[in-house]
């Protein structure tokens, strides 16, 4: 077991492949390509000894639209089969026969398809994957075929190993035989008694009616529903029971199963399933109860998935001992083939597929970041992870072992169906040409004309938190159309090599030629005490590193990778530990391994300990405080806005307002909604006081509060603004409303004539220090008018019951405001954030007036998607600091200084209506954000000038777009999408990004103990449109340890993980009262915490 | 004598060529006179409404302006013969006058109808090449360049005239008013399988009527109230419709009459991944086609031919406004919608619900609409064969008379399970008011 291959070719043929492969890539693109940190050499079928290739031809019977999945392409599975230590390899074919091979080692394979046993079979193989079923200790390899469909009428096949490489198919005996539209099946024990049992991912066919409601799900479909079998090898007998309804396991016409894991998400000792649909159904997690029944929890534990969920792997990519999901789909990642293909659903299909039951789905890949607490935190776009364009088999492993986990990703698309001039112009047939009888020459055409892309699979190379770097040919690897694939170190020299099954050309073997670092291998075997050691927990411990895998074989698309475990050490040469966790409880610990070999672990010696660590998932009680958003969908008005503009609030005041020395608490509620007061008892307790003034107004949507004491008579009155983009400016609706307190906390409203437009933070503070409450009032957006900023107003009171405008200004979309003296001239200032704007700071000219010194203070270049903002001294000199919520990094757009998102807006095609139109930079090209249907839509201008999509998908910039720019057209940037802490220095502000864990979702709102010196943030937002997609992935944390200008340790808050926060307000006995939008507040208690 | 017989090969040459230039090649004016070409360039922009994907309203707007320059034109050329359309249509001020005698009114009318069509369809080089290749033919049968010249002149006058009448008629507008949002409850209508696409044209009957007074001008009468109660007329009705899809199948008179007249601008076809559509002219240019024919068989002069176009897409117009006008005021629910979710979850129309409310049937009040406009023209009994759809591969049929088309056109919707017999009866009547209301309020021949 040498570290480094002792393969030797010929000198000649070395050379000569060398040459041959120089000349390739020479020709490929005329220059050297410089070689990644992750490489592969190709080998060639000479060279291996594997010569198989996934032929496909169409026929009038089978081709992609009469079978949808004609170019998913097929499987390939690893395993050691004959127990000499190499692992073997079984291809499945679709129109052409699978293939075994035996593993001579040093890489050359021989083919024992007919020595074997294998069949000769007509039918449409799939999926491969290999099991020991009957505990013999040997693997056992399942076949996963289409069958009862069209001319196809195979069924499933288990090849039960007799040693000595002779196998005999026996699926009719233990009842697998299933024949339907078999993918892939994986074996893994669900109750825990030692043997494997079975699930059967199946896929349906389209029916004209491409969804139905979710309900459907209860159905059961007999050729395409999953099936579920339980093993009955404990009773004596190898024999497969189907116990799907049982056990809870869907089977209905609805699933479009394509992936597959199973792996014990929660780590509760059952394993679970994780199935990934194409199409409009939802991926499915269930949890294993460890009754022999199943819980789909999908929507509990996932907040959103791919759409076209096609391959997918589970394992652990943070090294934090949790299984992570990382599921493929389709979106392009070249700039001009996005902009022609079909994408996200529009924001009124979303809204459909919602009302049918559905969860949120968007077209691109997802990585589900296990929390460890129940549910995943969804962060593809954060980690660039989610577009690879048309993804199969996806495969986590650490490639050039330093200690990271990668990503392989294997792709293409023989016919690329989802081209929209194809859809739209080149697929439209001319009918008079084809009667009723020429169906045929018709579907010949129809694919014919589908255009075909070449796409390179790629490794997604893990550089350290989570921050993915993409290579295809630097890392060899080259465009094929490439399907199944699966993982091994097939020679034992210490890195893991690639097989990969193609269309149309011959499968590949992928050596693994990367630099050598330290790695550590296990091969688990089966004993008396372990009689599978399927599902196997292993944890290798070195210093401040942990590494954690389980023993599962189907992973990736349609294939099943080896099933020993490997582990990238890095730097690390030294093992402290290794834990081994068996299903049922047994362990084995061991402290003696070295590094950089393959350790055989015999499962005899496991023993049963009690050590189970106790999981906070949620520390919150509930609040009696449901905030209930009403149903309005702007994008209907504005249907080129990124995010809803009418969910703003809850609104909240916690102020003394009936002078027993205690706070009390106003909560502003959404329209159609009474907002509450509650009166704060002595026990800190609180107590709702009905308000026929809050009754009498409930049609108003509250988006912020302030106490003020308007009619100077010693108590606090209440200022409410009110918002919402359903009405326009002007409008009644969106009054603000003063409510006078009679000292006792009542309230009644005033008569006073306030603003009318869409409120967005009000601010009281007395600026010119003459003992009476000043106000700033900031508007969110002009309604109907998105982008556009409204005018804010700050007001001076006259000390004589009213009020008057000293200043007038559009400072943009504003969505916080806060008063702070920033320059410690005994004066307050005034510091705003929003949409498309700085961090703006309005200098206090000595009470007199207000002074934009943005620029000057070195805040220029600070245009955010802004959402709330706090200023505190954090570092102790003395000056306040500014503490700014931004969108998060978890996003679609990207933006910095160099690559800003533009906001053009002007009224392009002159009907009196502003158009705004984003550009944002896509893989390195500018490109619209909005698609071209979208555009057209508002715009019909657009059709006329691009009569095509591939005309449309070279636009790089507004001149393109459009032939007429108006003078007047006004442009609106974006540069920064961090939440931020700009540090107030002498020099101005310093701005550093919060920690990379606080940037995975938007931040909303902060509280800050300056006391323990913790920053608590909520955050998360469902408005933005289906384009843009929710950000959810961080409800919420806690920051410390202030260093070089910001927090540097990181903690979530033990907090339902897909609420919207909206704002933290601190309660007595040290409650953090968090409140959320459209749901029920809950208080979390900060003492338990620490 | 070699020079000079060289020369007076030369000159021999030359008078040649000048006789055979002097033998003035004339044919352009045939051509020109022949409706055929207009037929022809009304086909091409029915083909590029097609390919550019119109819905049946906009489509029937994209009809109606190029046919009113061109009639325009021939009402300038024809003073005593038509009517001049000044203070009978709304917004319409009468087009620059025809003074320049090098112009031909026809090929004016041509260049007019095809320059306002341009503008307002998606895919331009289209209707340039198919224009310049005309010009070049007219060129190659001696088309002055004189003639040539005044004439596009004038046309180009005219369809800029005509285009900012156009400009006004709130089309633009309407392009940012807000879409359809879903209502609750069983009786609304939602958008439908397989592609549940957004509603066509909710503001459609803020756009400007031709000769009716106002969108709303003839309200049908209520359609029944949604009640899924078995003994509610309204019941009975989705309960027809529902036992009709059971009993049709390819064989019979009633597929092939729904078929026909399905003229659906864009049918998705889905295969999983694999997606395309299907693309046919809208019910409105099925008329078009229909008095392409008639004007055929009838003999029709060119400039009967451009009238009897202005008379059909003036009724399209005006009866597209009136229907859009109660779709999206009642909102009521489709068949296909209703039988999903409470009689047949499997059940599927024979045509593809188009993405609109139901009540009235957009079928019927056009067509019946466009019947009574050529009724007034070639009057009744005017037996033909319909062969529009034959380039669809849907075959031929013949009707007895424009009004039996139309009774045809109607009751096909209701074979297509796509709407219930009432907005089929309550669509014809619509339609018969809009077309009579056009007859007696616009005049067009002298």
């Amino acid at each position: 077991m040498s570290l480094h291959p002792t393969y030797k070719k010929g000198p000649i043929l070395k050379k000569w492949t060398l040459l041959l492969f120089t000349a390739t890539l020479l020709i490929a693109c005329n220059k050297e390509i410089e070689k990644g940190p992750i490489y592969f050499e190709a080998l060639s079928p000479t060279q291996t000894g594997i010569d198989f290739t996934n032929s496909l031809e169409p026929t009038s019977d089978l081709n992609i639209i009469e079978y949808l999945y004609f170019y998913n392409g097929a499987g390939v599975a690893i395993g050691d089969l004959d127990n000499d230590g190499l692992e073997d390899v079984f291809f499945t074919g679709n129109q052409v026969q699978d293939q075994l091979y035996k593993n001579l080692g040093e890489l050359r394979f021989s083919n024992i398809t007919a020595s074997a046993g294998i069949l000769n079979s007509d039918s449409w193989s799939n999926g491969v994957t290999m099991a020991d079923v009957n505990n013999d200790g040997l693997l056992d390899i399942y076949v996963s075929v289409v069958g009862q469909y069209k001319s196809l009428k195979g069924h499933n096949k288990l090849y039960l190993n007799k040693g000595d490489m002779q196998f005999e198919e026996v699926s009719k005996e233990v009842h697998l035989d299933f024949s339907g539209f078999g993918t892939q099946a994986s074996f893994f024990d669900y109750d825990n008694d030692g043997d494997l049992d079975v699930y059967l991912l199946n896929h349906t066919v389209h029916t004209p009616r491409s969804y139905g409601k979710i309900d459907k799900r209860s159905e059961k479909d007999l050729l395409s529903g999953d099936r579920f079998y339980e093993n009955t090898l404990e009773t004596g007998v190898l024999d497969f029971k189907e116990v799907s309804a049982e056990a809870g396991i869907f089977s209905s016409p609805l699933g479009y199963g394509l992936g597959l894991a199973t792996a014990d998400f929660n780590k509760d000792g059952f394993i679970d399933i994780y199935i990934g649909n194409d199409f409009h159904e939802n991926d499915y997690l269930f949890l294993n109860n460890g009754d022999k029944t199943f819980k789909e929890v999908s929507k509990q534990m996932i907040s959103h998935s791919s759409r076209f969920t096609m391959g997918l792997d589970v394992a652990d990519l943070n090294n934090d001992a949790q299984l992570d999901i990382f599921s493929l789909d389709m979106m392009p990642d070249q700039a001009k083939i996005l902009l022609k293909s079909g994408g996200e659903d529009t924001d009124k299909v979303a809204q459909i597929k919602s009302n049918f039951g559905y969860q949120p789905q968007y077209s691109r890949n997802h990585l589900q970041l296990n929390n460890g607490r129940g549910a995943f935190k969804e962060i593809a776009l954060l980690t660039q992870t989610y577009a690879t364009d048309w993804s199969w088999s996806a495969l986590i492993e650490d490639f050039d072992n330093d200690g990271q986990s990668d990503i392989f990703i294997s792709n293409g698309i023989y016919r690329r169906p989802n081209d929209l001039d194809y859809i739209n112009y080149m697929s439209n047939v001319n009918f008079s040409q084809y009667q009723q009888n020429q169906q045929d020459a018709l579907e010949k055409k129809l694919i014919e004309e589908m255009p075909q892309l070449h796409i390179g699979n790629v490794i997604l190379r893990n550089e350290g938190q989570m921050i993915f770097s993409k290579y295809s040919q630097e890392a060899g690897l080259n465009n094929t159309y490439s399907n199944g694939a699966a993982y091994s170190d097939l020679d034992l020299d210490g890195d893991i090599d690639l097989l990969i099954n193609n269309i149309n050309s011959p499968a590949q073997l992928l050596e693994n030629t990367t630099n050598p670092q330290n790695f550590v291998g296990f091969q688990v075997s089966p004993s008396a005490e372990v009689p599978n050691t399927q599902g196997a927990k292993i944890s290798v411990y070195s210093q401040d590193k942990v590494w954690y895998k389980e023993v599962t074989a189907s992973r990736g698309f349609a294939s099943a990778s080896s099933q020993n475990i490997h582990f990238g050490l890095g730097q690390k040469n030294r093992i402290d530990s290794v834990h081994i966790e068996y299903l049922g409880g047994k362990k084995q610990r061991f402290t003696n391994l070295k590094a950089n070999q393959y350790h055989k672990i015999d499962s005899q010696t496991a023993q049963f300990t009690q050590i189970k660590p106790q999981i906070i998932y949620e520390a919150t009680e509930s609040f009696p405080f449901t905030h209930t958003e009403n149903t309005y969908y702007d994008y209907e008005r504005e249907p080129l806005m990124l995010e809803k503009l009418s969910i703003e609030g809850p609104a909240y005041v916690f102020e003394d307002f009936d002078g027993d020395g205690l706070k009390d608490l106003y909560l502003g509620a959404a329209k159609y909604q009474e907002s509450s007061y509650f009166k704060q008892n002595e026990n800190h307790s609180f107590s709702r006081i009905p308000s026929e003034a809050f009754l009498e107004d409930a049609l108003y949507e509250d988006v912020d509060a302030a106490a003020i004491d308007y009619d100077n008579d010693g108590d606090l009155d209440l200022y409410v603004m009110s918002g919402g983009n359903d009405s326009p400016e002007g409008d009644i609706q969106l009054a603000d409303r003063l409510y006078i307190n009679n000292g006792l906390g009542q309230f009644t409203r005033s008569a006073a004539v306030l603003p009318k437009s869409n409120g967005g933070s009000i601010s009281v503070a007395d600026f010119n220090n003459d003992g009476y409450d000043d106000l700033f009032l900031g508007s969110r957006s002009m309604p109907g008018a998105y982008g556009v900023a409204p005018y804010s107003v700050i007001l001076k009171n006259t000390q004589k019951g009213n009020f008057e405008l000293l200043d007038r200004v559009e400072f943009g979309m504003i969505t916080d405001s806060a008063w702070g003296d920033l320059n410690s001239d005994g004066f307050l200032d005034l510091v705003l954030v929003g949409d498309f704007m700085p961090v703006t700071v309005l200098m206090n000219q000595q009470g007199v007036r207000f002074e934009n010194q943005t620029i000057a203070l070195g805040l220029e270049h600070s245009s955010g998607l802004w959402n709330t903002l706090a200023l505190e001294d954090l570092n102790g000199d003395g000056r306040l600091d500014i503490l700014a919520g931004n969108a998060g990094l978890n996003m679609k757009l990207t933006a910095s200084v160099e690559a800003p998102v533009v906001l053009h807006l002007a009224d392009f095609d002159a009907n009196g209506q502003i158009d705004p139109v984003f550009f944002y930079d896509y893989e390195g090209q500018h490109i619209p954000f909005a698609t071209k249907d979208q555009l057209a839509g508002q715009m019909p201008l657009i059709k006329k000038k691009f009569t095509s999509y591939e005309a449309f998908s070279k636009v790089r910039s507004l001149k393109q777009l459009f032939d007429l720019i108006p003078e007047d057209t006004e442009t609106k940037k974006i540069e920064e999408l961090r939440s931020m802490v700009y540090l107030n220095q002498t020099s101005g502000f310093q701005g550093q990004p919060l920690p990379r864990a606080a940037q995975m979702s938007s931040i909303e709102d902060f509280h800050y103990e300056p006391v323990t010196e913790r920053l608590y943030y909520v955050g998360n937002y469902k408005g933005y449109v289906t384009q843009l997609g929710q950000t959810t992935a961080n409800p919420g944390g806690v920051l410390s340890e202030f260093k070089q200008g910001t927090f540097t340790q990181h903690k979530e808050l033990p907090i339902a993980p897909f609420e919207e926060g909206r704002a933290l307000v601190k309660l007595p006995e040290n409650k953090l009262l968090i409140l959320y939008n459209n749901s029920t507040a809950v208080t979390l208690n900060l003492t338990q915490l620490q | 004598m070699k020079h000079f017989s060289i020369t007076s090969l030369f000159l021999s040459l030359f008078g040649l060529l000048f006789i055979l230039s002097c033998e003035e090649n004339n044919t352009y004016i045939q051509s020109l006179e022949d409706p055929v070409l207009f037929n022809e360039s009304m086909q091409q922009l029915s083909d590029v409404i097609v390919y550019d994907i119109f819905s049946p309203p906009v489509a029937s707007r994209v009809y109606m302006y190029p046919t009113v320059a061109a009639y325009s034109i021939m009402q300038q050329a024809f003073p005593e013969k038509y009517e001049d359309l000044e203070g009978q249509i709304s917004g319409f001020t009468s087009i620059p006058s025809l003074s320049d005698p090098k112009v031909n009114p026809h090929l004016a009318a041509i260049h007019a109808f095809l320059k306002v069509g341009t503008a307002l369809i998606f895919s331009e080089n289209k209707m340039d090449s198919y224009r310049e290749a005309l010009y070049e033919k007219l060129e190659e049968e001696g088309l002055p360049s004189a003639v040539k010249e005044a004439s596009l002149a004038y046309g180009e006058a005219v369809a800029a005239h005509i285009l900012g009448w156009a400009d006004t008629d709130f089309y633009k507008q309407t392009r940012t008013y807000p879409k359809y949002t879903i209502q609750e409850g069983t009786a609304f209508w939602k958008p439908t399988p397989p592609d549940y696409m957004e509603g066509i044209e909710p503001h459609w009957n803020k756009i400007r009527t031709l000769v009716l007074e106002s969108a709303d001008q003839f309200e049908p009468a209520a359609p029944y109230p949604v009640d899924m109660d078995k003994n509610s007329p309204f019941y009975k009705e989705l309960l027809e419709v529902y036992e009709l899809g059971e009993k049709i199948d390819g064989s019979t008179e009633a597929t092939q009459i729904a078929s026909f007249w399905d003229c659906n601008p864009y049918v998705s076809h889905h295969r999983g991944h694999a997606m395309f559509a299907t693309k046919k002219i809208t019910p409105g240019g099925h008329w078009i086609g229909i008095t392409k024919i008639a004007t055929t068989q009838a003999a029709s002069s060119f400039d009967e031919t451009v009238h009897a176009y202005t008379r059909v897409s003036a009724a399209l117009f005006d009866g597209f406004i009136s229907c859009w006008n109660t779709k999206w005021n009642k909102l009521i629910v489709r068949p296909e919608t209703l039988i999903n979710e409470f009689l047949d979850e499997t059940w599927l129309p024979l045509l593809q619900t188009p993405p609109f409310p139901e009540y009235t049937s957009g079928h019927s009040v056009i067509s019946r609409a466009a019947a009574v406009a050529l009724t007034d023209i070639y009057g009744d009994n005017f037996a033909f064969e319909d062969t529009t759809e034959e380039v669809y591969g849907l075959g031929v049929r013949s009707y007895p008379s424009f009004l039996a088309a139309s009774e045809e056109a109607a009751i096909s919707r209701l074979y297509g399970g796509i709407h219930y017999r009432r907005a089929i009866e309550e669509g014809v009547k619509q339609g018969e008011a809009v077309g009579n209301y056009q007859v007696s309020k616009l005049k067009t021949l002298k």
